[in-house]
């Protein structure tokens, strides 16, 4: 079984909501991603998002863009990610999920990225990649070994059933929480509860929300809701501003647990 | 790409003829071959008599003596000889000689190879591909192997024809992109045209939605909280823009308050420096705002308005679709917020003036290469954001589908103009058509109306900047590869990682790392070649048509009169060019002048 859907097999007996942490891979070394996404299994993260760094990031707001440039700026490139991918994966069972605009992808090769994938990655979130763009890449993907995660969105509504229809047995679902891209300063949507309820009530993996989670109320609030949580722009923020520090991550990572 | 025009085969009666006349396709044929549809001259004179007018007349011969389809075609007058046989080049070449109307040669499809046939006629004759039967030339009732002829669109424009019914039409233009499909027995009824099924028939053809693709390029490449927002404006755009009141709207303000049409000039000073071809100005430098971008806002405002939208947004690199958005916002009296690039902001503040003074509110963009590509992330997520309440006012034929689509119907007026304004003074159309491409709208609008027209040919002028060997240019065909960026899939300047490159051009309206995915298909067709043009040879051009014509281009249009220039010099007196001046240089005048002044500090 895929590692995504252990994890929440297990998370589901113990009656937890999992907690998904984002990182950009390189920023400000590809070496520190390995200790900050090894600090933060230590202080409890559930699930690795890691994003690739891309030079146009549609969906994401300042502090993500900043991370990824910063990463650019140290000279990142793929094949250096999946190198250090395949060293963490040989230190953790953890689940690991690639961030990653469909451009690079389709730049690496699209057999070529997935293989690449296999046995390593365990999920890909394609921000900028409707149901209706997929079909080329599904048809080349074995979900089993890296689940394509689908995005939901506020105003998805009819589109709801559509999304999910090829995506019943892995990985995970990503609900959007506001209307807009990835950031701090961001408010939840103001249906939230209507719309998360209504993609539970039809999705058959397990449910995740995401953009604009800050705190630990946050995640209280979601945790009620969903099965994950995921929190990308806070935890980058607390890095870039109080620089990596190994300690004070864990103990970030701890307090949003709790 | 288009959608198809219709032609109804095997007309014999007058009662066939009145349901044409009601139900309207481009095309009818009359059959001169040996079948059960055949007529003689004689009777189709007589249908004739009765037949709207607007429909254009096609008679099938199947190798039958060149001198019989001559005498034939002239009886009837027909405005196309459908040969349905064995002729052979030398039979069309003879018939072509005596008879300067369209010739459609037919090829019988088994399997793949038999595509390769179509390659020995030249572009001049439309060749036609119909299912093979041992027994009958053509008229079999059958399809043929429709995946055997997939690609075939990306080499030339050609009729579809074999098996056709309202039921599988649709799904046979998706899949085959025909310039036009031809129906005979899928709309009759014990062997006569029934009227139900060619109404059906046309009906499936024309509210066809328009497809998000041009071959492999466009889609819809954006995160899942666009979706809806696009298939909303997908859905008004559909309706509204066969909708006469709505189009009678658009032509009003691009009458009264852009100024249409712009004039086609014919630019004599310019000709006899070049000595060559005849150059003509497309002068859309003379609308409203001073630039072809009016056009394509007042048809998205008007839209916008439809859709209750009171908030809108846009992108600008050199600051004219900006300036034209703003004008726009202020007409109808719309709250307007136009992204721009710090780069830009500084070389372009004329045009930053000008929307503050129209009210809109410019956001500087810092990210990236802080020009327009990085302008368009930035409206792109602002989008995002608020689609509930705004309309994005994309300014050029790029971003997701219907975008492409929707601003090139908005901008080929220019091209429709052109066709008309030059059958008049010339009483022909242009050998060759020369447009700058940024984005490619202006481009767009002039080609589009051409693109049926194989003899013109097309041509679109990128930037080179220092020159498309340095790293310093903005030549996406030339240098770029196919790839995703805001939400479309085209060829793009990208590194080996497929991190955008950032592109150079002195014309900030330039100076995009990519082309619209409709310009990307009619480059992987050949059915327009893209060059380009040094930040050099454009200043040159631009001081050039100063100086000659007194006329001051937009430096992105000096591009295109750089490009007209050369190739007007290879061409003998009696060829036409037509160069799109999209733009006044107004805005320029500063770049230019930094340029002078830098230029003496060197010397000194
Ligand atoms: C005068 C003028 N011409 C051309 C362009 C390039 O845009 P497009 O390729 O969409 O026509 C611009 C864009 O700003 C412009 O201002």
């Amino acid at each position: 079984m895929n590692r995504i859907n252990q994890t929440f097999k297990e998370l589901e007996k113990e009656k937890k909501t999992a907690l998904i942490t984002f990182v950009v891979a390189g920023d400000p070394a590809l070496d520190t991603t390995e200790e900050i996404i090894l600090a933060k299994i230590e202080g409890g993260a559930d699930i690795i998002e890691m994003g690739i760094p891309f030079s146009d990031p549609l969906a994401d707001g300042p502090v993500i863009q900043a991370s990824a440039s910063r990463s650019l700026k140290s000279g990142t490139t793929i094949k250096a990610i999946f190198e250090m991918a395949r060293n963490i994966r040989k230190k953790t069972e953890i689940p690991l999920v690639f961030l990653v605009y469909y451009n690079m992808i389709l730049q690496y090769g699209t057999k070529r990225f997935i293989n690449e994938c296999y046995g390593i990655i365990d999920g890909l979130i394609i921000p900028d990649l409707p149901f209706e763009e997929q079909k080329e890449l599904i048809a080349d993907l074995d979900q089993n070994q890296t689940a394509l995660i689908p995005l939901i969105a506020p105003t998805s509504k009819n589109r709801i059933k559509d999304i999910l229809e090829n995506h019943k047995e892995h990985g995970f679902v990503y609900c959007v929480t506001t209307m807009g891209v990835t950031g701090i300063d961001v408010t939840f949507h103001k249906d939230l509860e209507t719309y998360l309820r209504q993609v539970k009530e039809v999705s058959q993996i397990p449910v995740c929300a995401g953009f604009g989670v800050k705190d630990k109320e946050d995640v209280r609030r979601l945790s009620g809701l969903v099965d994950g949580v995921i929190i990308g722009s806070a935890i980058v923020n607390q890095i870039d501003a109080q620089g990596f520090n190994k300690e004070s991550l864990r103990i970030f990572i701890e307090e949003l647990k709790k | 790409m288009p959608k198809p025009k219709i032609k109804i085969c095997g007309i014999q009666s007058d009662e066939e003829v009145l349901i044409m006349n009601r139900e309207k396709p481009e095309y009818i044929g009359f059959v001169f071959a040996e079948s059960k549809r055949k007529v003689d001259a004689k009777i189709v004179c007589d249908l004739k008599k009765a037949l709207d007018k607007h429909i254009k007349t096609v008679g099938v011969f199947a190798d039958q003596p060149p001198s019989e389809v001559l005498n034939i075609a002239k009886i009837c007058n027909l405005d196309v000889i459908q040969l349905h046989g064995r002729e052979s080049i030398n039979d069309i070449k003879k018939i072509k000689e005596q008879y300067d109307k369209e010739i459609w040669k037919s090829i019988a499809v088994k399997e793949k190879k038999d595509l390769q046939k179509a390659f020995d006629f030249d572009q001049n004759s439309t060749i036609l591909l119909d299912s093979f039967s041992e027994q009958a030339k053509g008229g079999t009732g059958y399809c043929f192997d429709w995946n055997a002829a997939k690609n075939f669109s990306e080499s030339r424009n050609y009729v579809l024809a074999g098996g056709l019914t309202p039921d599988n039409i649709v799904e046979a233009i998706k899949k085959l992109q025909p310039a036009i499909v031809d129906v005979s027995s899928g709309v009759e009824t014990g062997g006569k045209k029934d009227q139900k099924k060619v109404k059906e028939f046309i009906r499936r053809v024309r509210t066809m939605k328009t497809s998000s693709y041009f071959l492999e390029f466009g889609g819809q490449f954006v995160p899942e909280s666009l979706m809806n927002p696009l298939k909303e404006l997908e859905k008004q755009y559909e309706a509204y823009k066969d909708d006469q009141a709505f189009k009678d709207e658009y032509l009003y303000y691009l009458k009264e308050y852009v100024g249409r049409p712009s004039p086609l000039y014919y630019a004599k000073n310019l000709t006899r420096h070049f000595n060559g071809a005849k150059i003509y100005l497309k002068r859309e430098d003379l609308n409203h705002t001073g630039a072809h971008k009016i056009n394509n806002v007042i048809g998205q405002l008007l839209l916008a308005k439809k859709m209750g939208k009171k908030k809108v947004i846009a992108e600008t690199g050199a600051g004219m679709h900006g300036v034209a958005t703003a004008t726009g916002a202020s007409l109808f009296n719309m709250e307007c917020i136009v992204y721009m690039g710090e780069e830009d902001i500084k070389r372009q503040e004329i045009n930053v003036f000008k929307m503050r003074l129209l009210g809109a509110t410019v956001v500087t963009v810092s990210s990236g290469s802080r020009t327009l590509k990085d302008a368009t992330n930035e409206a792109i997520r602002s989008w995002v954001a608020n689609a509930e309440d705004t309309f994005y006012v994309i300014g050029s034929v790029v971003g997701p589908h219907p975008y492409p689509t929707m601003v090139r119907d908005f901008q080929k007026i220019i091209g429709e103009e052109v066709k008309k304004q030059i059958a008049e003074k010339e009483g022909r159309q242009p050998d060759v058509i020369v447009a700058c491409v940024g984005g490619g709208s202006n481009a767009m609008g002039i080609f589009y109306p051409y693109l049926d027209l194989p003899d013109t040919k097309l041509i679109g002028v990128e930037a080179a900047g220092k020159g498309i060997e340095t790293h310093e240019h903005a030549s996406a065909f030339a240098k770029g590869r196919v790839g995703v960026l805001h939400g479309m899939k085209t060829y793009l300047l990208q590194d080996q990682d497929g991190q955008i490159l950032p592109a150079h051009s002195v014309s900030a309206g330039l100076d995009y790392p990519g082309t619209g995915p409709e310009h990307a298909a009619l480059f992987a067709s050949n059915k327009a070649t893209y060059t380009s043009i040094t930040d050099d040879e454009a200043i040159e051009a631009f001081y050039l048509l100063t100086k000659i014509e007194g006329i001051i281009p937009a430096l992105e249009s000096s591009h295109a009169i750089a490009e007209g220039g050369k190739i007007a010099a290879t061409l003998s007196k009696d060829a036409i060019i037509v160069i799109n001046l999209s733009g006044r240089g107004d805005k320029d005048i500063h770049t230019v002048a930094e340029l002078e002044r830098s230029q003496t500090n060197e010397q000194n």
